[in-house]
């Protein structure tokens, strides 16, 4: 046996059990553990810990529905604040046990957060900053103003803590234990199938919608995934500090718990961890400016603008970067078969028929009642001038506009009136004109979100299926041997072939491509060629838009021309493409 | 009747103040496409500057030509140091940037000039006018006139000057301003600069009824910003609609629901239209997404 | 000689530790130190810098005549930032100093609540303002309140409005805070054991720009006589400038911030002739005129309840400390009960079991701008 053959790695990498594989985490968190149950800390000291490792966990839901999926949420300290109050009152109040309030907690901020969520997730941005920032002020004053369940700004005073931690020192042991196994879960949370949709998500919407993804789902979930981190870290405050009153949990404490998660590096729990200990530590640390009221504030704020200005990704972004790309180069792919592709086969001898068609825009008919007839295992080609509705069809067919009418059916399912991920979960697979990955992630991961698609039937079950599948996607055009670098380190042409490879992942019963061939040089087209070849040659129908005659006229056996929203020709290729109409569309008619 | 002409006046008294800030939100937004978190601090800043100068002897005049240039010189400032650096990333980057901002301005105030409250005396010497049943002060009436002279401007600045046409233009499309040999980083220059005068010219007006205080600026701005959304974000005249229904909802939601609860209405008047009508009142501009 | 394991260890620990006993020991040996909790960052900021003049004042009185058991007091300070988590982190971290015997709190009710299980672990004095009567009623052994609580706020402008006045149509307008609440309920609770119910009670939210529904409110409920909680003067003074407006000028007694130095200023004229309880009056005693001239002579400008406290608090622990002979707490606790008759700058101290040293408050009136007092109104019980 050559030393070479051991250099293979085992495709078996992966199927060693997590916990083992994370162990020297696990060991970390044990001694952490133990140092804050046994060394000796002051009051002080101990109650700076205490808000250190719940606020921690408060803003380790940030880093999910910020970092991980890309939306904002200003009223993290609304959710901290409903889980401080389950736990303050229940425990002091209504005499219940702790763990029942922290579980209450948690069940209460699921159900805020999923409703909030909901509520607004369609809408995006600052949107989504105002209406947070609605809820925590609407809260605040309910906890202020709502004497008789709250107690209003008198707050509640003399909140129990479980048996088996009595005393402060055990109790922070107990904290820590739950922010190294909230942390060890949000850390784990990017390589599920819920983590890498949500990334998808951030990363790029329409993308993630047409992988099968249902983007609104998406977000509510790592919205309530948010609150329920806020709401299980405001029962452990409560808890810990005996007392809480609504200015606990004002806007400020929102801003502040943002900040804390930006500073640390919004990607990773351990981001948040340095973040949230940062900006306790620092004004604290700042005090003896404090013979000038407000300056040490004001610095505050100034380092705020800093860190942004020149550490955008946070500290532990900026430190992680590098690690990021040294470990992308050097961390070999597992092997890869060859790729199967299974197209299903439930309807007749048409996979796509599209019937009397149209889309417009306010007075602009983009579509105009087109037919449309792709025959199982053909290449069909959609050509036309510019403007003459070729890419509007092609985001009608796969959902991202809505028909003003007409029909659509997918192998024998009307898909006219589904959202993008039930088409693809329907069997659409599809790529962009200008590319869409999701550019945070490696090619690999890429191609897994696509083999991730519903209905699948082509991956077996487990993370190694998945694995497995995409490298052989990725192998399939040509690149499983640069699986795991990052999208950035690609040229143009391979970021088109990862597309190509994303969409084939999830084994479709139909391809659209539009315009593929679109900004590759000529070596490029030829592979390209060959690969729609290779594709066809499995019995995958491909409905390709493009403008190059070469490509168009060589691959497609069928050919439907549109000009100004209208079908103006649709049969065999060579017939097509000497049809008076099409070359007068072409050239331009007297 | 009496009790609801004068909770209308006050109502749209208390909402010009709101519409003044969200203009400066608005002409902001529409330039960079970022929410400014220190809008309200503005107004806070060049109401201390006009105390300042005031407690130096210098006519009321004076002391509001100097505030205000004070304000075009944070502007630039603000520009430089938040916005700029940061503008070819995405908008949170620089909503956080802002909120430091607001945090150091306002904490820098209260470092130089302690954490008194100040007095500011109003323009007029009569503090009102009795009309019939209802006391119109006449500090509000100022601001009432100074919101409609606005919106007045506005209109001209932006339709009828080349400036103005130029700032539309960039704040519509970028790329193709600069193709048209617009110079978009002076135009977003001048339009900080513009937004901070504004968001001043609201502190100096409200001082006088409000007091000057570091915090009077983050409360008037939180409203100003529902405002703006109710508007319709990126709409001057939807800004100035939004704020002054703002004020009159407020205050009759409080007079004839619930006082304490009074700050509650503006946000769930808010939720209420991002859920049912997220485009505001006027917005007709939301942009298809491709 | 042979040194056994035990022995070893034993002398290790000796020589680490002595450094720092002897330390301790010369700290210990030099000053007598005092641990205060004082807002000197956030909205409270300005009545935190008043408070250490006050206190600062009574400490440098103590120093004079000899300090405490024989050595100088030393002021620990620590930014409460004005907020609840605030004070927890300031009241610990002086609480980590074995060598401070006491300590000042806030004057804001919800802070010390939410230092209250920590004081209960440290088992060390604490003096306090905050004036919600339940915090020296809740089982806490060493919390000791240098205000007259709200009860007797309230018993006092009931009383004051009733039987001096003459009003019984009372309209209450609170702040929905926790002073504001607390205090609106003691003066109902106080008006209807007169038999005189208020015939409006009005809560309104901190930092209202506009109190037009609530003045509207007070005009419409036919009111004689108003009763006021307000927390902040700036709030305090929008909502007399539109009362005065609209044409309200009813009487008005009011809690301590009525009269307080920066309202008087922001609201000008439209508080002339209003009634405020104050835990301090300069005018109301000997003790409170001396007090008054030493604060203006120290910081040019008028002492204000929000620094006599902190003034009486140093001057009674202090005496307390000395009468005690040891800063043992329990020694201390039981001399600052023992302390009765005492005159102090807001008033007589008389100690009752609960660690409530005031029993009632002065009633002072703003006669054009200068605040003059009335009279003085205590209750036994």
């Amino acid at each position: 046996m050559s030393a070479s053959d051991n250099m293979i790695p085992a495709p078996a990498v992966r199927s060693k059990p997590l916990i083992i594989r994370h162990l020297p985490y696990f060991i970390g968190a044990a001694v952490l553990v133990a140092l804050a149950a046994s060394m000796q800390f002051d009051g002080y000291i101990l109650n700076i810990l205490l808000q250190a490792t719940t606020f921690s966990i408060a803003v380790f839901g940030l880093s999910v529905v910020l970092g991980l999926c890309g939306q904002i949420n200003l009223a993290q300290a609304a959710f901290f604040g409903f889980g401080a109050y389950a736990v303050g009152l229940g425990t002091a109040d209504l005499h219940l046990n702790f763990w029942l309030c922290l579980v209450g907690a948690c069940a209460i901020t699921l159900v805020a957060g999923a409703f909030l969520g909901m509520s607004t997730l369609r809408l995006g941005g600052h949107y989504l900053a105002m209406v947070t920032i609605s809820f925590q002020q609407i809260v605040t004053l309910v906890m202020i103003n709502a004497v008789g369940v709250t107690h209003g700004p008198d707050g509640v005073a003399n909140i129990r803590r479980p048996e088996l931690f009595q005393s402060s020192q055990s109790y922070l042991a107990f904290c820590v234990a739950m922010l190294a196994i909230v942390g060890y879960l949000v850390w784990h949370l990017p390589d599920t199938k819920l983590g890498r949709a949500m990334r998808a998500v951030r990363d790029n919407e329409l993308a993630a919608g047409v992988n099968g993804i249902d983007v609104f789902r998406t977000k509510v979930s790592a919205f309530a995934v948010c609150a329920v981190l806020g709401g299980l870290a405001g029962g452990l405050f409560a808890g810990g500090f005996a007392y809480v009153s609504p200015d606990q949990f004002s806007f400020a404490e929102s801003i502040q718990f943002l900040t804390m998660s930006l500073l640390g590096g919004v990607a990773s729990p351990i981001g948040s961890v340095i973040g949230t200990g940062l900006l306790i530590l620092i004004p604290e640390w700042l005090r003896f400016l404090k013979s000038v009221p407000g300056l040490y504030l004001a610095i505050y704020g100034l380092s705020v603008i800093l860190i942004i200005r020149f550490m955008p990704d946070g500290i532990w972004g900026f430190v992680s970067d590098a690690f990021t790309r040294w470990r992308a180069h050097t961390k070999a792919p597992p092997v890869a078969g060859a790729l199967q592709l299974k197209p299903a086969t439930t309807g007749g001898d048409i996979v796509l028929e599209v019937t009397g068609l149209s889309k417009h825009f306010g007075g602009l008919k983009a579509v105009d009642g087109v037919d449309i007839a792709v025959k199982r295992g053909s290449v069909h080609a959609l050509i036309g001038p510019n403007g003459s509705g070729k890419t509007t069809t092609l985001n009608v067919l796969s959902g991202l506009y809505k028909a003003t009418s007409g029909k659509i059916v997918l192998d024998g399912t009307d898909i006219t009136s589904m959202a993008p991920h039930q088409r693809t979960a329907a069997g659409l697979g599809r790529t962009f004109q200008n590319i869409r990955l999701f550019r945070s992630m490696t090619a690999l991961e890429n191609v897994e979100i696509g083999a991730e698609r519903p209905g699948n039937t082509m991956i077996g079950k487990g993370d190694d299926a998945l694995t497995e599948r995409a490298m052989e996607a990725l192998t399939f055009v040509g690149l499983g041997n640069r699986a795991n670098e990052l999208i950035s380190s690609f040229s143009y042409g391979h970021q088109r072939l990862i597309e190509i490879a994303r969409a084939l992942a999830s084994n479709p019963t139909l391809l659209l491509l539009d315009e593929p061939a679109a900004g590759l040089n000529s070596t490029e087209k030829l592979e390209l060629h060959e690969l729609l070849k290779r594709i066809a040659a499995q019995g995958l129908t491909i409905f390709i838009i493009d403008h190059d005659m070469t490509l168009v006229s060589e691959a497609a056996q069928h050919i439907t021309v549109l000009n100004f929203g209208r079908r103006i020709a649709d049969g065999e290729s060579m017939a097509v493409l000497r049809h008076p109409d099409v070359v007068s569309a072409y050239l331009g008619s007297e | 009747m009496d009790l609801v002409l004068q909770l209308l006046f006050t109502g749209i008294g208390i909402g010009a103040v709101y519409a003044l800030v969200a203009l400066g939100f608005v002409l902001i937004f529409r330039a960079t496409n970022v929410v400014n978190f220190a809008q309200g601090e503005f107004s806070m800043v060049a109401a201390y500057l006009m105390v300042v100068c005031v407690e130096l002897g210098l006519p009321y005049w004076l002391s509001f030509v100097i505030a205000l240039s004070g304000m075009a010189l944070l502007g630039v400032i603000f520009n430089l140091g938040v916005y700029y650096p940061l503008r070819h990333r995405t908008y949170l980057p620089v909503i956080i940037a802002t909120i430091g901002a607001s945090i150091l301005l306002s904490n820098s105030v209260l470092a130089i000039y302690g954490p008194q409250p100040q007095v500011l005396q109003g323009w007029f010497d009569t503090p009102g006018i009795q009309l019939g049943p209802v006391y119109l002060d006449s500090q509000y009436l100022l601001i009432i006139g100074v919101t409609i002279l606005l919106v007045l401007f506005n209109f001209w600045f932006f339709e009828k000057t080349l400036l103005g046409k130029k700032l539309q233009a960039t704040s519509q499309d970028k790329e193709m301003a600069s193709l048209l040999g617009i110079s978009v980083s002076t135009m977003i220059m001048i339009t900080f600069i513009y937004s901070a005068v504004l968001g001043g010219l609201a502190g100096i007006l409200v001082a006088p009824v409000l007091f000057v205080s570091i915090q009077m600026g983050s409360t008037i701005a939180l409203k100003a910003f529902a405002a703006t959304i109710i508007g319709g974000f990126g709409d001057v005249a939807g800004a100035i609609v939004g704020g002054l229904a703002l004020g009159v909802i407020e205050t009759f939601g409080a007079a004839y629901i619930s006082v304490p609860y009074k700050d509650g209405f503006a946000f769930l008047v808010l939720i209420a239209f991002l859920v049912f009508r997220p485009q505001g009142i006027f917005g007709e501009r939301v942009a298809e997404k491709a | 000689m042979k040194l056994t394991r035990r022995e070893f260890s034993a002398g290790l620990a000796a020589g680490l530790a002595a450094p720092a006993l002897m330390r301790s020991a010369w700290a210990q040996g030099a000053t007598i130190k005092i641990g205060m909790c004082v807002p000197v960052t956030g909205p409270a900021a300005e009545q935190g810098l008043w408070a250490q003049n006050g206190a600062k004042l009574a400490l440098a009185a103590v120093n004079k005549a000899g300090g405490v058991l024989g050595k100088q007091v030393e002021l620990v300070i620590e930014d409460d930032q004005t907020t609840n988590p605030g004070i927890v982190l300031a009241f610990s971290k002086l609480a980590a100093q074995s060598d401070i015997v006491a300590f000042l709190g806030s004057i804001r009710s919800t802070q010390v609540q939410a230092m209250a299980p920590d004081v209960i672990k440290v088992g060390k004095p604490v003096m306090i303002g905050g004036t919600n009567p339940d915090l020296t009623h809740s089982g806490n052994p060493w919390l000791f309140r240098f205000r007259p609580n709200d009860n007797y706020s309230g018993r006092v402008i009931a009383d004051y409005g009733v039987n001096t006045l003459g009003k019984k149509k009372w309209a209450i307008v609170h702040s929905t805070d926790a002073f504001g609440t607390a205090g609106g309920k003691a003066l109902t609770e106080a008006l209807t054991k007169l038999g005189a119910p208020p015939v409006l009670d009005q809560g309104y939210a901190n930092q209202s720009q506009d109190f037009t529904p609530v003045v509207l409110a007070v005009k419409q409920s036919g009111a004689d006589v108003l009763g006021t909680y307000f927390t902040f003067e700036n709030d305090l003074g929008i909502f007399a400038r539109q009362l005065r407006q609209l044409g309200v000028n009813i009487p008005w007694v009011g809690s301590p911030s009525v009269v307080a130095v920066s309202s008087t200023k922001l609201a000008g004229p439209a508080l002339f002739g209003t009634y405020g309880v104050a835990d301090f009056a300069e005018d109301s005693s000997d003790v409170a005129k001396s007090f008054g001239k030493a604060y203006r002579d120290a910081y040019k400008t008028a002492p204000d309840n929000q620094s006599a406290w902190p003034y009486d608090a140093i001057t009674i622990l202090s005496a307390a400390i000395n009468k005690a002979g040891s800063t043992d707490p329990t020694k201390i606790r039981e001399a600052i009960l023992a302390t009765q008759k005492f005159a102090g700058a807001e008033g007589e101290y008389n100690f009752d079991k609960n660690g409530d040293g005031l029993h009632g408050y002065n009633v002072v009136k703003n006669d054009k701008g200068k605040i003059v007092y009335d009279k003085h109104i205590d209750f036994n019980d």
